[in-house]
């Protein structure tokens, strides 16, 4: 009972700590791609307190809920990114193989302006994700793109917690031929995974033992007392992970070490995950499928480093044909800008229909961070993250016009103001203000990598 | 009868003049004719006198014991309680520096990671450090002193600041633990904002651990193992018990935020130190009790506002952005303001802040800053004496307070004052005239 009344308790704090601002909002007249139950003409959709209510015609709109006329415009759910680094404080715990103790919940800048600019392409949810420098590397976190609001704000409350994993060039580079400690090879990596798993499996039990041994010393069942196992955060976070409660996200490009990790996924008994990147991922979709094994991609970019030559644009379509649950993603500040777009490459270059397209930006990558109970289709009962765009979203000509998280207005690029900076320092030069991402980091910018300081020299590869 | 009387006189003699020799060993010393300024009140043509390092008397009409050394201020000296620094890094030794990644940089010594909360001042004080001079000079007499480092560089001890001495005036050992959000140097854990977050919890998991071997060994007799002693951890103990409060290092609101998350979950007492947007969370603050030694390293004003050209390509963007650094700047230097507004105790910490631009921001708070001249004194007297502890010793003059306070020549406020006598607990220092002195003497 009191064990009861505290969880109450905690939940009734953890639920006065932070408000998430929810709103209402009637947009009439739209198509509206549902994305779950087709496509509906001249619809409107309710929204009230942050949820959507009602999905039909000629609804009318509540005591003081804003109507908004989306005539010959379409309405589709908000943009969900699984593989973002966009509002990022830092990326890369790089200094160890494996820094699973570490949660990117803890490295989020609410006031990152990319996070405007992906709302004015209609992303609404994104998946900030720890980089690739590391085999298992920390916690992910999902967030609502909140504009303004602060970290506690912007989290997506109740989204399932995932984590970090990272195959091949990245880990061995930095690990191996970096710092000259495991793992220097493919096959490294398959055994700093396999034995932190077993460490895990150690620790729960002896941290286990030794709590319901001090108990019993305590209430004087048991002479002498145990000695102390000390918590281990990054050990329990492994733990976790093997007991089905964080599910994994993994860097990944070849064939084999996709292979490879289902093996030993197989082995230890491991079911949620997904395959980021997986440009090799269409050599081997009937096993994915078999796995239950999703997939996140770009639609066409590849070559930025050896283990990526072997790529093709029709990676996601052929995963699709064969029942992978597959999303597009950016990694990147500019790609997220438009994924519409990239979405779009899959029904041009693999022949993939249009509502599968859109599904690769909306209810897939939601299946894949564990919320598609919550967004990803325009659905009574869902959320409230929808987008209001200027024509068909796959279209090159249309844009995103107004961006609703939870029945909140986001974005309106009618009322699009000139300087959407949250934070100004009195001491910067306004040039020195004004740079985007892609011009910091260009498309080929180190996103995955980011504080993992690396250079290549005449002499090799050097870490800073 | 008559040789008992005398003998109990003589006695009773030897008793007064022993106990007069032992309380007047060091004779007194007295300002007269000086302007006092204590918090709140100014005593023009005032009387300080202090005997053994404490005030004995002090106002108008004072009487100046007979052995009093005293010094005429001629009603042109100004006397203020000595200023109190919440958090200084002076005399402190530079961090070591690392070129090389260590052998595992997943896995560095606490010493390469820059986690030493076992470290004293008190022990690697740099006597020769000119700051200690120049805090003097700047009206300091106080001060708590802290290491410079990385996440948890050491102990915080109180020193009577006086020179080259000062090593040896100890008022008070480890009155706190510095901490910050510093990762390790270099390519050695933790390297990021998240993994200084974890590396505190894991610290005070591990300390907790071996601290429970170390009580489950001592209740017990033989058979149960020897715990280990690691001082990284048994540093952190006071703190875990709440015995010691963390002198945290912190600037922006979302860092404070994350301070409060390791707070909840860890259960230490802490004073906030630096704090330049400590006012985004004034209300938090207050209602957690958290005092705040904040920072006065204010920023520039825009440069685009202190340079007199006009800008020919001002473009509506650009405009917008000026107004918004100007909001920003505001913002900035009235945090002071605003946390004494919202209730929240705010002392001063220079934490590495140049004494040479101490009066230029002393002048900005006045004249940006919403502060009076009387809140600004309070700010480096009493309260930074009240979050340290010792408000009931000093941090202003009054009579049992400890005799630390300085002579300047003009209010402290006054761009061309300077200190010609430091008084710290009682013992004077005397300086030369910044006026009499040639150019290129002054400091820094």
């Amino acid at each position: 009972m009191k064990k009861i009344l505290l969880l109450v308790f905690a939940l009734c704090l953890s639920l006065n700590s932070y408000a998430q601002e929810m709103g209402s909002v009637l947009i009439k007249n739209g198509t509206v791609i549902t994305i779950t139950n087709g496509n509906k003409a001249d619809t409107d959709v309710l929204i009230e307190d942050g949820i959507i209510t009602k999905i039909g015609r000629n609804l009318s709109a509540p005591n003081g809920v804003p109507v908004v006329d989306a005539s010959g415009k379409y309405v589709m759910p908000g943009i969900i990114d699984a593989h973002s680094h966009i509002a990022a404080v830092d990326v890369n715990e790089w200094t160890n193989p494996v820094t699973a103790e570490v949660t990117m919940e803890e490295s989020v800048n609410p006031n990152d302006i990319n996070i405007y600019w992906a709302l004015a392409g209609g992303v609404t949810t994104i998946n900030l994700m720890h980089g690739s420098a590391n085999v298992i590397g920390g916690r992910n976190e999902t967030l609502k793109l909140r504009y303004g609001a602060s970290v506690d704000e912007m989290r997506f409350d109740g989204a399932q917690q995932t984590i970090k994993f990272a195959l091949g060039e990245n880990p061995t580079r930095v690990h191996g031929q970096g710092f000259g400690v495991k793992p220097r090879t493919r096959m490294g990596v398959a055994q700093v995974i396999r034995s932190h798993f077993d460490a895990a499996i150690d620790y729960r039990r002896n941290r286990q033992n030794y709590l319901e041994a001090k108990k019993a010393y305590e209430n004087g069942e048991r002479e002498m007392p145990p000695v102390p196992v000390a918590r281990n955060l990054r050990l329990e976070v492994l733990a976790d992970i093997l007991e089905g409660d964080i599910w994994v996200h993994c860097h990944s490009y070849r064939a084999d070490e996709i292979t490879m990790l289902m093996r030993v996924f197989d082995d230890y008994g491991i079911e949620n995950y997904t395959f980021q990147h997986a440009n090799e991922a269409f050599k081997v979709a009937p096993e994915l499928r078999k796995h239950g094994a999703h997939a996140s991609v770009f639609s066409d970019w590849w070559a930025y480093k050896f283990e990526v030559y072997y790529s093709t644009a029709y990676n996601a379509s052929i995963l699709n044909a064969n029942g992978v649950i597959t999303s597009i993603n950016s990694d990147s500040g500019e790609l997220i800008r438009h994924l519409n777009h990239e979405a779009a490459k899959t029904v041009h270059y693999g022949g993939t229909t249009k509502q599968d397209a859109l599904k690769m930006i909306t209810i897939n990558p939601a299946i894949q961070l564990g919320i598609d109970d919550r967004v990803g289709s325009i659905e009574v009962g869902k959320d409230g993250d929808v987008v209001i765009w200027s024509g068909h979203p796959l279209s090159i000509y249309s844009i995103a016009q107004a961006s609703y998280i939870n029945g909140v207005k986001y974005f309106d690029r009618s009322e699009d103001p000139n300087d959407m900076r949250l934070e100004v320092n009195p001491e910067t030069n306004f040039n020195e203000t004004a740079t985007r991402w892609y011009e910091e980091n260009g498309r080929h910018g180190e996103s995955c990598m980011q504080g993992a300081k690396i250079s290549f020299t005449a002499n090799g590869m050097k870490l800073h | 009868m008559k040789l008992a009387r005398t003998v109990t006189i003589c006695i009773a003699l030897l008793m007064v003049f022993s106990l007069q020799a032992g309380a007047q060993s060091a004779p007194a010393q007295a300002f007269k004719n000086v302007t006092i300024h204590t918090n709140g009140n100014t005593i023009e043509s005032g009387t300080i006198v202090w005997r053994n390092g404490v005030i004995t008397a002090i106002g108008e009409e004072v009487s100046i014991p007979f052995d009093a050394y005293v010094r005429d201020g001629g009603d042109s000296l100004h006397v203020y309680p000595g200023f109190i620094d919440g958090m200084a890094l002076w005399g402190s030794p530079e961090p070591k520096e690392y070129d090389e990644a260590p052998d595992e940089p997943g896995n560095p010594t606490y010493e390469r990671a820059g986690i030493q909360p076992f470290r004293h001042p008190a022990s690697l004080l740099e006597v020769k450090d000119k700051s200690l001079v120049k805090a003097q000079k700047h009206g300091f007499t106080t001060a708590a002193l802290g290491l410079k480092g990385q996440m948890l560089p050491g102990q915080i001890d109180l020193f009577f600041i006086n020179g080259e001495k000062t090593q040896n005036y100890i008022l008070d050992r480890g009155i706190g633990v510095l901490a910050q959000f510093e990762g390790a140097q270099g390519a050695a854990y933790p390297s990021t904002l998240m993994g200084v977050m974890a590396q505190y919890r894991q610290l005070f998991y591990d300390a907790k651990a071996q601290m429970q071997q170390q009580v489950y060994f001592a209740s017990v007799g033989g058979s149960y193992p020897a715990p280990d002693h690691e001082r990284v951890l048994e540093a952190l103990y006071p703190v875990m018990k709440q015995q010691q409060p963390f002198y945290f290092v912190v600037n922006s609101d979302e860092n404070i935020e994350r301070l409060f998350t390791l707070q909840d979950e860890l259960g230490f007492d802490v004073i906030l130190v630096s704090g330049k947007e400590a006012y985004k969370k004034a209300d938090e603050l207050k209602e957690r009790n958290i005092p705040v030694l904040v920072s006065i390293d204010l920023p520039e004003k825009p440069e685009w506002k202190t340079d007199d050209k006009e800008d020919e390509n001002l473009t509506d963007e650009k405009e917008h952005f000026r107004k918004r650094q100007m909001e920003a700047y505001k913002a900035d230097v009235t945090n002071i303001k605003k946390l004494l507004e919202a209730g929240v105790k705010v002392g001063y910490a220079s934490n590495g802040l140049k004494l040479s631009k101490l009066h230029e921001n002393i002048s900005t708070l006045l004249d940006e800053g919403g502060l009076s001249e009387d809140q600004i004194l309070k700010l480096f007297t009493k309260s930074t004496a009240d979050i340290l502890g010792y408000g009931q010793k000093m941090g202003d003059l009054k009579k049992g307070h400890i005799a630390s306070f300085s002579v300047f020549t003009k209010p402290f406020i006054e761009k061309d004052t300077s200190v010609l006598y430091s008084v710290s607990n009682g013992e004077v220092m005397e300086f030369e005239p910044e006026s009499s002195k040639k150019s290129g003497d002054k400091d820094e």
